[in-house]
């Protein structure tokens, strides 16, 4: 057994989800570690990450029910089943984020020093996803001869979970060792950019993309335009700060 | 770093993103895997042929367009009892939509003696195959028990769920997806 089937057997679903929690707990370390730096209030920190996580959790199923009604409208109780496929990814971030928002701004948190001293947490939690997507399987590459290709599905494969594992294990490191900078708000855009930027580059080699529009890969628009978006955020922040000099 | 130097190199990394989207782009709609076997959603279900305990022999080609679950388990497994009796109620329910239920025991992991008794326990009403040799765990790669594929009319798999027990919802959603 090599070191890749023996990783995948240990971590084989639903033990992929320890790693994620793992890597989340790291991820917290950090940040809790850069609330001094950024001037953000440590408690205030662990209470938005709290609300955050909890507002993932409980969106992502209510969601998925309400999507699903019929088939909770039969069986209620499955509402508080321990299975984790019942459940929205998206629609849990998406709550997720307005609840942080909104508790954000009611304990009046500095909306971007925060995403700065958050920053460590996305960037190791995104290492958690990875290393979750290599255990089970998922996010795929396509089929190739390189000679690195991985066995997996019935080909030899691009190991895309191990490029995404390497992409974001970087990102951490570019983000940790960035000097303190004035300008708030510059290491979560940063870590944003290099996010979909990596996104893009390794999605192209993906076996399992959503296609649309004859062939273009989903996730690649969507990243490009989240680096577009994330230019554009850089250089307003830029001309802001100009004009309040 | 001056402007007109930074918002080059924005207009760089677009560019060359732009470029990648259209090099990587699968035009053949070869990215999907519907033509492959592998017991990933997405992949088409690999092939199984197994007795049952009469002594018929069932392949999961003779479902081919109709909705199949199959469903990985094994005696001494508490969550995969725990999820029989849903099982055979959504089984019951939806057999006449073109549902069809393959309780495949893991029987070289499993007492064989201890099926039939389990079988009449939990009024279990659909095909039980018996994987005397392991053939059909290790086709799809069983890890943990109970495993479920949810298979299509077109054999490829669209959801698979490891660990249980399923609950009536997930069971009931997954099935109106492969129904269809």
């Amino acid at each position: 057994m090599n070191g890749l089937s023996f990783f995948q057997n240990v971590f084989a679903p639903p033990r992929d989800l320890i790693l994620i929690v793992l890597a989340a707990w790291l991820g917290l370390t950090l940040s809790e570690r850069r609330a001094t730096r950024h001037r953000v209030n440590l408690d205030s920190l662990s209470n938005i990450l709290l609300v955050g996580v909890s507002g993932f959790i409980l969106g992502g199923r209510i969601l998925y029910a309400l999507e699903n009604l019929a088939s909770f409208a039969q069986s209620p109780s499955s509402i508080f089943s321990i299975n984790t496929s019942l459940f929205d990814p998206w629609g849990g971030l998406a709550i997720a984020a307005l609840s942080a928002l909104a508790y954000g701004q009611h304990i009046h948190l500095p909306f971007w020093k925060s995403l700065d001293a958050l920053t460590p947490f996305f960037a190791a939690l995104a290492i958690g996803i990875a290393c979750s997507h290599l255990a089970a399987g998922t996010a795929f590459g396509k089929e190739t001869n390189v000679p690195w290709a991985i066995d997996q599905w019935g080909a030899l494969r691009h190991p895309t979970q191990i490029y995404e594992i390497i992409a974001s294990l970087l990102i951490l490191a570019l983000i940790l060792i960035q000097k303190p900078n004035p300008t708030a708000g510059y290491e979560f855009l940063l870590f944003v950019a290099l996010t979909s930027a990596s996104r893009l580059l390794i999605e192209g080699l993906r076996g399992d993309s959503t296609l649309i529009l004859g062939g273009l890969r989903a996730a690649q628009i969507t990243a490009w335009f989240i680096l577009f978006a994330t230019f554009i955020g850089w250089e307003y922040k830029i001309r802001q700060e100009h004009r309040e000099e | 770093m001056q402007p007109i130097l930074r918002r080059s190199l924005y207009a760089i990394a677009l560019l060359a993103g732009l470029v990648w989207i259209f090099a990587s782009a699968d035009k053949t709609n070869s990215a999907t895997a519907g033509h492959i076997p592998a017991p990933q959603k997405g992949f088409l279900a690999p092939e199984f042929k197994l007795d049952t305990f009469d002594g018929q022999t069932v392949a999961l080609t003779d479902y081919r367009g109709t909705a199949v679950l199959v469903n990985l388990w094994a005696t001494w497994c508490p969550p995969c009892r725990a999820e029989m009796p849903t099982l055979e109620k959504v089984y019951e329910e939806y057999k006449d939509q073109g549902l069809v239920v393959l309780g495949v025991d893991a029987t070289n992991q499993d007492n064989p003696d201890a099926i039939a008794p389990f079988e009449k326990q939990y009024h279990i009403t659909f095909p039980i195959l018996l994987d005397t040799n392991g053939e059909a765990s290790t086709l799809y790669e069983l890890r943990s028990l109970p495993t479920s594929f949810f298979v299509g009319r077109d054999g490829v798999i669209r959801e698979v769920v490891v660990g249980g027990p399923m609950s009536e919802a997930l069971l009931r959603t997954n099935i109106e997806e492969i129904i269809k």
